[in-house]
């Protein structure tokens, strides 16, 4: 007894943009957001929010309690709920019927967060305490922010959406690396599938642009110098990007009811582990081409059914050749059009899944696949992919959109579009 | 097609109480207390100087595999122990023909770096308490590429998925004090799902360090009862003044009925419910009507399709907190009405402490445990009834009472509310 999951709102924010108009809009030119980061000496690059995160919450109280993560994935949720006219719709309930539809309604987290800056905090009593632990202990209560505790959730997002908007269904917060975002929109599909909730939103964000967390993944020879070229022959690496995306998920009865507009349907979605080291990744790609055929299976598609891709694409060697692998090995020789979007605002780790599944329903609808930009010679491990720097066209109204992360994690999103507001 | 029914075959606990299942049930049969001065550091100077920690625990005496262990912290070696017990303890574990089809959802802690990797970036890259981040990017030293895997939100998962060769849906949440309990929810949906035929669920977390530790005082979340460890955490009694901060791990193995069947398993109980909500009121309080875990409970009963009167005892969140205590009360008496005074609870934590993360994951396992054995842990130190808390708590020694069926609770900062249904495998359906 499996419902139909349509999205019905969507709100996305990273170095390319405050709105997912925007940031559609500058993929489609080319236009990559990535900077310099200023003041942190030798030349650095990534993808930064240029608003002040504190601007982006409507209570002026919350951001001494909230990491920039969390401020980035309250703003986004809060487009997607808007986007969505739930608040609009549930204010023409009836009391009653309000409390009952809170209790139906699901948030779903992908969290992040700036895990070391975060512990910056305890720098002012490290000055005073040094080594000496007794002193720690003493000092501690003069010198750290009570709240320090609660600014360090991960669960932050969900609590405040919550606190925010009365929601109060079933919940997670997915802490799993770069697919905690994809995840995050497959669980909450799954919960509204099962009858467990009527409507969810699913959040993914993050904030891995900070100064220690760019020295660990510089170390480990995963960051490129200038630009993120994925599948290219001259890739170097990725760059890390702040931002977080959101998505409104309700039933297709649900939506149809209160005459929402539709911007599409999950149709289904997979997760597999490669059961290896944190970071290794099979070159065959192995646990991303069962993601993908876990997820094809799921959506009751063919492989042939598919009409675009936007691949996890993070600009690594050994990440792009291991998943071009996995689409060969899906799709034979008739891959369908394939993008990826990380050249264009970095790697947004816990948030990436989702942005890029708001970017993948603009194409599917735009019936328009944005080119890599920076693509200049496509690697020829993975020739047989239909990458262009220039658009193509999608060659039918579905995409599987594909996460990784460290641990051999592998998600797989499949999505159909809605044209003009309905579900074909 | 009817909805596949999930077993609970395996348990495996690390716990304040012993470094396995047996020792740890033993314990709490006993009421013995696993609460003590903090051991593991100097905590002399901090306002709250006891916990229960986990003692004389050596991960290479479960693990052989020193390569694996570099990369695992005091809490990782927790969970490869605990998910090791429990994959023995059922008599099945994942092989190259069925690895796809096992899963792995865990509960995990805060991740951030330990205090050695704070004070050597403190040393080498700060300036009157402010980071220098040019110093610290050019500095070769501050980069351990051991302690970045250590730090990734999802490396205790990694190294389970890793040890134990899980190929299937693997994934790692954090609603803080609920984590355990929403990831066995999670995981016993893999199965309805058909997704997976087993799954190795669980928590683990420790945040008996010097920055953990801080946290709580800070919040003022502690039983600063010193000079009284063993009594210091009391839940459901008037004089009760915070909790006690706990360690350790939990991991169940959850397996399609049919399949648990097929191999002649023994069964220790069905998680037949999950009930999942969130508070929405505020971060650290729950609403003083019950609001929030109310809906988890009545969740947990729909989802399992059991009658309120069907269930025979209640493993608390019971923290030991007025406010936390207080509300779980209400909420119980909203959900079972005439009911509530028929059902023996208690909070294990009264024994153990908060293991934070691990919490729901180590109490769904002890529940599991009273529904096997009909055998139900105390509620230790409450002595002096709170009116305000009035259901039959389980006081001096255990209760022999068949359970039909159990609830465990577990309630987290930010309002997560997580409530498992676990029924005898021989109940009445």
């Amino acid at each position: 007894m499996s419902r139909r999951v349509v999205v019905t709102g969507s709100g996305a924010l990273c170095a390319a943009g405050a709105h997912c108009a925007d940031i559609w809009a500058a993929a489609c030119a080319g236009h990559s957001a990535l900077t310099t980061l200023s003041d942190w000496g030798a030349s650095r690059r990534g993808g930064v929010v240029e608003i002040d995160a504190r601007t982006l919450v409507e209570d002026r109280k919350l951001p001494k309690l909230l990491r920039r993560s969390d401020m980035y994935g309250l703003y986004a949720a809060a487009r997607a709920i808007d986007d969505a006219g739930l608040i609009a719709y549930r204010d023409t309930l009836a009391d009653r019927a309000v409390a009952t539809f809170n209790d139906r309604t699901g948030v779903f987290v992908g969290a992040g967060g700036s895990a070391y800056q975060n512990q910056y905090d305890f720098f002012p009593l490290l000055d005073v305490a040094g080594d000496d632990l007794p002193t720690f202990g003493r000092e501690l209560p003069a010198t750290v922010n009570p709240m320090w505790l609660l600014r360090s959730l991960p669960n932050n997002v969900l609590c405040h959406v919550g606190i925010r908007f009365g929601f109060k269904g079933a919940n997670a917060c997915i802490t799993n690396h770069s697919v905690s975002g994809l995840l995050a929109v497959s669980e909450a599909a799954s919960a509204i599938r099962a009858g467990e909730v009527e409507r969810a939103v699913a959040i993914g964000h993050d904030a891995p642009v900070e100064p220690q967390a760019v020295l660990y993944f510089e170390r480990l020879g995963l960051l490129a110098t200038e630009c993120v070229r994925p599948f290219d022959a001259a890739r170097s690496g990725s760059l890390l990007g702040d931002g977080a995306g959101a998505l409104l998920l309700e039933t297709a009865e649900g939506a149809a009811a209160r005459g929402a507009t539709v911007l599409g349907e999950i149709l289904g979605s997979g997760c597999a582990s490669e059961a290896g080291h944190l970071l290794a990744i099979r070159e065959d790609g192995d646990g991303l081409a069962r993601a993908m055929t876990a997820a094809l299976d799921d959506a009751g598609l063919d492989a042939a059914d598919v009409g675009m891709i936007v691949a996890h694409g993070n600009g690594t060697r050994r990440s792009d050749a291991s998943e071009a692998a996995a689409i060969g090995s899906v799709f034979g020789a008739a891959a369908p059009p394939v993008t990826a979007f990380k050249w264009a605002f970095g790697h947004l780790i816990a948030a990436a899944g989702v942005v890029e599944s708001v970017l993948a329903l603009h194409a599917l609808r735009a019936g328009v696949v944005p080119g890599i930009a920076t693509l200049r010679e496509v690697d020829p491990a993975c020739a047989h992919l239909p990458v262009l720097s220039a658009a193509q066209a999608p060659r039918s109204d579905v995409a599987l959109i594909l996460s990784r992360g460290f641990a051999g994690m592998n998600v797989v999103l499949a999505v159909r579009a809605a044209h003009g507001g309905r579900l074909p | 097609m009817t909805r596949p029914r999930v077993a609970v075959t395996g348990i495996g606990l690390v716990t304040p109480l012993g470094n396995d299942t047996a020792t740890t049930w033993a314990a709490l049969l006993g009421a013995r207390s696993g609460v003590a001065p903090v051991a593991g550091f100097d905590a002399s100077g901090f306002p709250v100087r006891i916990a229960a920690e986990v003692k004389g625990f050596d991960a290479r005496a479960v693990i052989d595999d020193r390569k694996l262990l570099k990369y695992a912290n005091r809490y990782h070696g927790f969970a490869l122990a605990a998910a090791e017990e429990a994959l023995r303890d059922a008599g099945v574990r994942p092989a190259a023909t069925t690895a796809t089809r096992w899963g792995c959802v865990v509960g995990s802690g805060m991740m951030g770096v330990d205090l050695g990797e704070l004070q050597q970036v403190h040393r080498r890259a700060v300036v009157d308490g402010a980071l220098q981040p040019a110093r610290l990017l050019a500095d070769g030293s501050l980069a351990d590429p051991v302690a970045f895997c250590r730090s990734q939100t999802n490396a205790g998962l990694g190294l389970l998925v890793q040890r134990f060769g899980i190929a299937g849906y693997a994934s790692s949440v954090h609603t803080a004090c609920a984590s355990g309990g929403q990831a066995i929810g999670t995981a016993a949906k893999l199965i309805r799902r058909g997704i997976a035929d087993h799954v190795l669920a669980g928590g683990f977390d420790s945040m008996i360090n010097p920055i953990g530790l801080a946290g709580f005082c800070l919040l003022g979340a502690l039983s600063a009862d010193n000079d009284a460890p063993e009594r210091a955490s009391r839940p459901f009694d008037a004089t009760r003044n915070g909790f006690v901060l706990g360690e350790g791990a939990g991991f169940l193995i959850l397996e399609a009925w049919t399949h648990a069947v097929a191999r002649g398993a023994r069964i220790y109980a069905e998680l037949a419910g999950d009930g999942n909500s969130l508070s929405s009121y505020r971060i650290t309080d729950s609403h003083p009507s019950g609001d929030g875990p109310i809906q988890a409970m009545r969740q947990g009963l729909a989802d399992a399709g059991i009658a309120a009167d069907a269930i025979d005892y209640l493993n608390a969140h019971g923290t030991s907190t007025l406010m936390n205590d207080r509300s779980e009360c209400a909420a119980v008496h909203a959900v079972f009405g005439a009911h509530a005074g028929r059902i023996a609870v208690s909070s294990t934590k009264s024994l153990m402490g908060h293991l934070i993360a691990a919490a729901g994951a180590v109490e769904a396992g002890i529940t599991a445990l009273a529904v096997h054995h009909g055998t139900l842990p105390v509620n230790a130190n409450l002595v002096e009834r709170d009116p305000e808390c009035d259901l039959d708590f389980i006081c001096g020694t255990p209760r022999a009472r068949p359970v039909r069926a159990a609830l465990s609770n577990a309630f987290g900062f930010g309002g997560s509310n997580s409530c498992l249904v676990l029924r005898h495998p021989e109940a009445d359906r």
